[in-house]
């Protein structure tokens, strides 16, 4: 048997896949993150609200979604000393608007920074329009990367690492001049989508139902799907077909799991991390800093592919059809999500009331706060999860689970974990690189 | 044979791709240390990159595509003009690994062949976040934290641009002001000066507010000054945030959130949403004498501004 270590560079820090072969296909993979922080330690005997600086830090991609999850988790926890704070729509249209901006970004900047350049170096540069630094297309999306945060910042303040958040509300109070610059802003990413990604508008784009009719415009999203055909994508990177979301997502505010296309209901008592494998269980036998998250001991994907499953997106769903949870499913379905953010978006910024408050300041003080929260939002990659403890106003614990470990912890060779699964059986390191990739890795989310 | 410098450029094994040269081009090789990918998201954010790429070559960045893997820039000789890092600096292994190399491995071997070293943001800086969590071993380069002595004791090629995260215009401004030849004054901390003489105070539009020390009531609103309760470090913290805004529309002060002093070699502190008070008072401004401060303080205090007092619009926020 042959071992490998192949070092996944180009993505949100560093990750290794150790891959064993057997008949020249990979029989196991080893996903190995070797940088670890200790945010959950710094965290330690923090004020409470301090958590909203620190968090964010977490990870310079989804550093909103980390400060939604640390408030949600803060609020919790004066729910269940029995103060509900009750925060007006205002502020709530805020908070998922900041968070939409952040997650549009990410799938423009995922899709034109790593898996456009990857498809260009396995196709052999016959798709050459995207090439970053030099095309004008590639400009053009990272022009209209930086107008959707600008979007963003003008409730955030700044993005990443904005704290605009506080327990009752946002502490942004914008006007209505405001709310025109960020419809200008908008309008100018959805412009770039609707030009170079889906060659139709948005609402035309958001009516197709099938692969075939997606397949019409010729332009960056359809191209790149006829590649990924030739090189037979739709056949790699298959998991296990199961789906999870625990936050709220558009219309569906409940967890949710999919089997295929069987959608059930979830509770997410049922989810828990594993430590096997990793260097907390054991020093020596450990080869990750990466925990592990199941719900009842099996694996599940989450992320955007997870969330148009399991809300029943026709899209996807006939995608699925025709090429099941294969790389191609996972690819289609990030930049699907795009224009159901803009549109959401859009719908945010008609209907933020600027005369509503923007914070009920809780009169309970922090300082004075023992109690336990727990906070889920669905972030780019999936469903993040922070649990606070406080003493006194002061944090004893924090746990930190992100929406990677999901998708990219390690299980055993009996019971591979969700990436691994896709990657086992696949004849090249190329393929595995590519498949790995798709699932949006973020070491330092990973790890923290 | 690319020739830069009279150098050999061709040293460096590419992967395949045809390239075209960057002799004409200042070349950057940027590096990660304890990171979070904060500076480098936010220097995606530069607004005008399309004339940053025809001055500059990024020869490598561990996020984005190039021609060349870390292992061949680090095998070659190759000279290269900046070297930018990103994250805090450490010498013990276990806290770090980059494609199977130490940090230390990284450092060593390319700041020597380097004009400049560019601390990019404050944990390569000062350490910064990650510090926290062992601060006799997790520094900046050349501080740990105020004190001067970080990973090295001396290194005259270092400029530091800390900020959590910095701004995408203080890392170019700074690249283009070496670039061409312009001199780059830096201030005690090695930051360059035409950004880091400025404080967060200046251009805040909570500025009349704290002239007449009326503070905010509450969060999320528009008026009312977050230095005296909500912890706003704007008045002690070099970097010109409100002048050339964030993300080129706001900051962290004009979306209603105090400034946490994250460009201070200080940062991150503790307690960040509350001030701390001296005999009740917050401490006074950088550069200001006590006495001169708190008998301001006192003055303005005496006198109730009524339109001040008021809603900045009135008739907005009525209905609550």
């Amino acid at each position: 048997m042959k071992i490998t270590k192949e070092i996944v560079e180009r993505i949100e820090g560093e990750a290794t896949l150790e891959l064993e072969w057997q008949n020249k296909k990979i029989s196991y993979a080893k996903i190995k993150f070797l940088n670890y922080r200790a945010i959950e330690d710094i965290l330690k005997d923090k004020h409470m609200l301090d958590s909203l600086m620190i968090t964010p830090r977490v990870c310079g991609i989804c550093s909103h979604s980390h400060v939604t999850a640390t408030i949600n988790a803060i609020e919790d926890s004066y729910k269940n000393i029995g103060i509900e704070l009750q925060l007006t729509d205002k502020a709530k249209y805020i908070r998922e608007l900041v968070l939409n901006a952040e997650k549009i970004q990410n799938h423009i900047k995922w899709f034109y920074f790593l898996i456009l350049p990857e498809l260009f170096k396995i196709n052999q540069g016959k798709f050459v329009n995207t090439e970053p630094f030099k095309d004008r297309e590639w400009f053009e999306a990272q022009s209209a990367i930086t107008n959707i945060l600008k979007m963003g910042s003008i409730f955030s303040g700044q993005w990443p690492h904005g704290s605009y958040l506080m327990s009752g509300g946002v502490t942004c109070d914008p006007l209505q001049s405001d709310i025109t610059n960020a419809k200008n802003l908008l309008f100018s990413v959805q412009e770039f989508c609707e030009e170079r990604l889906y060659g139709c508008d948005i609402d035309e784009f958001l009516q197709i139902e099938s692969m075939s009719d997606l397949m019409n415009f010729d332009l960056t999203l359809d191209t790149s799907v006829t590649i990924m055909k030739e090189l037979e994508f739709n056949a790699i990177g298959k998991s296990y077909d199961r789906f999870i979301s625990f936050g709220s997502y558009m219309n569906i505010a409940k967890p949710l799991k999919a089997i295929k296309t069987r959608v059930f209901n979830a509770n997410i008592k049922f989810a828990k991390e594993s430590l096997e494998n990793s260097f907390f269980k054991d020093n020596k036998k450990g080869f990750t800093y990466s925990k592990s998250a199941v719900y009842k001991d099996d694996f599940y994907e989450v992320g955007p592919l997870a969330r148009l499953m399991i809300s029943k997106d026709p899209l996807i769903r006939d995608c699925h059809r025709r090429c099941s949870d294969s790389v191609i499913s996972r690819i289609v379905a990030r930049v699907k999500e795009i224009a159901i953010l803009l549109k959401r978006s859009s719908f945010l910024l008609e209907n933020i009331d600027i005369k509503e408050k923007s914070l009920k300041t809780p009169k309970f003080l922090p300082k004075n706060i023992t109690s336990q929260g727990i906070g889920v939002v669905e972030a780019a990659r999936g469903t993040l999860i922070h649990k606070i403890f406080v003493e006194d106003g002061k944090i004893t614990k924090f746990d930190i689970i992100p929406p990677t470990v999901w998708n990219l912890g390690n299980g055993s060779p009996k019971k591979p974990s969700i990436a691994q699964k896709a990657i086992i059986g696949l004849d090249s390191i190329e393929k595995a690189d590519f498949v790995f990739k798709s699932f949006d890795i973020c070491s330092v989310c990973t790890t923290q | 044979m690319l020739t830069k410098n009279g150098q050999n450029c061709g040293k460096i094994k590419k992967r395949g791709v045809n390239m075209s040269t960057f002799h004409s081009k200042k070349t950057i090789v940027w590096i990660q240390g304890i990171t979070c990918n904060g500076d480098s998201h936010s220097f995606f954010n530069y607004p005008g990159m399309k004339n940053f790429a025809k001055n500059f070559d990024i020869v490598y960045h561990p996020l984005l595509l190039s021609d060349y893997s870390l292992d061949s820039i680090l095998k070659s000789t190759q000279r290269f003009d900046y070297l930018i890092v990103e994250g805090s600096f450490t010498k013990v292994r276990d806290y770090i690994d980059r494609g199977g190399h130490s940090f230390e491995e990284l450092i060593e071997n390319l700041s020597k062949r380097v004009e400049y070293i560019i601390c990019a943001g404050s944990c390569a800086s000062f350490g910064g976040i990650f510090a926290q969590r062992d601060k006799q071993n997790i520094t900046g380069a050349l501080f740990r934290a105020e004190e001067e002595g970080g990973y090295w004791d001396k290194n005259k090629k270092v400029i530091n641009i800390p900020g959590c995260p910095l701004h995408p215009k203080w890392l170019v401004d700074t690249l283009f002001m070496l670039k061409d030849g312009n001199t780059v004054l830096l201030d005690e901390y090695l930051r360059p000066k035409e950004e880091f003489s400025y404080l967060v105070h200046h251009g805040c539009l909570r500025n009349e507010y704290f002239e007449w020390k009326i503070d905010t009531k509450n969060f999320g609103e528009k008026e009312g000054c977050l230095f005296y309760e909500q912890g706003c470090r704007g008045p002690m913290t070099h970097a010109n945030c409100n002048k050339i805004l964030w993300n080129e529309v706001s900051s962290k002060t004009r979306a209603g959130s105090p400034c946490l002093g994250c460009t201070e070699p200080d940062f991150p502190r503790d307690n960040v949403y509350e001030t701390k008070t001296l005999m009740s008072l917050p401490l006074a401004p950088y550069g200001i004498s006590k006495r001169a401060y708190y008998t301001v303080t006192g003055i303005a205090k005496s006198f109730k501004i009524d339109r001040l007092e008021k809603k900045l619009i009135e008739g907005y926020n009525e209905n609550n």
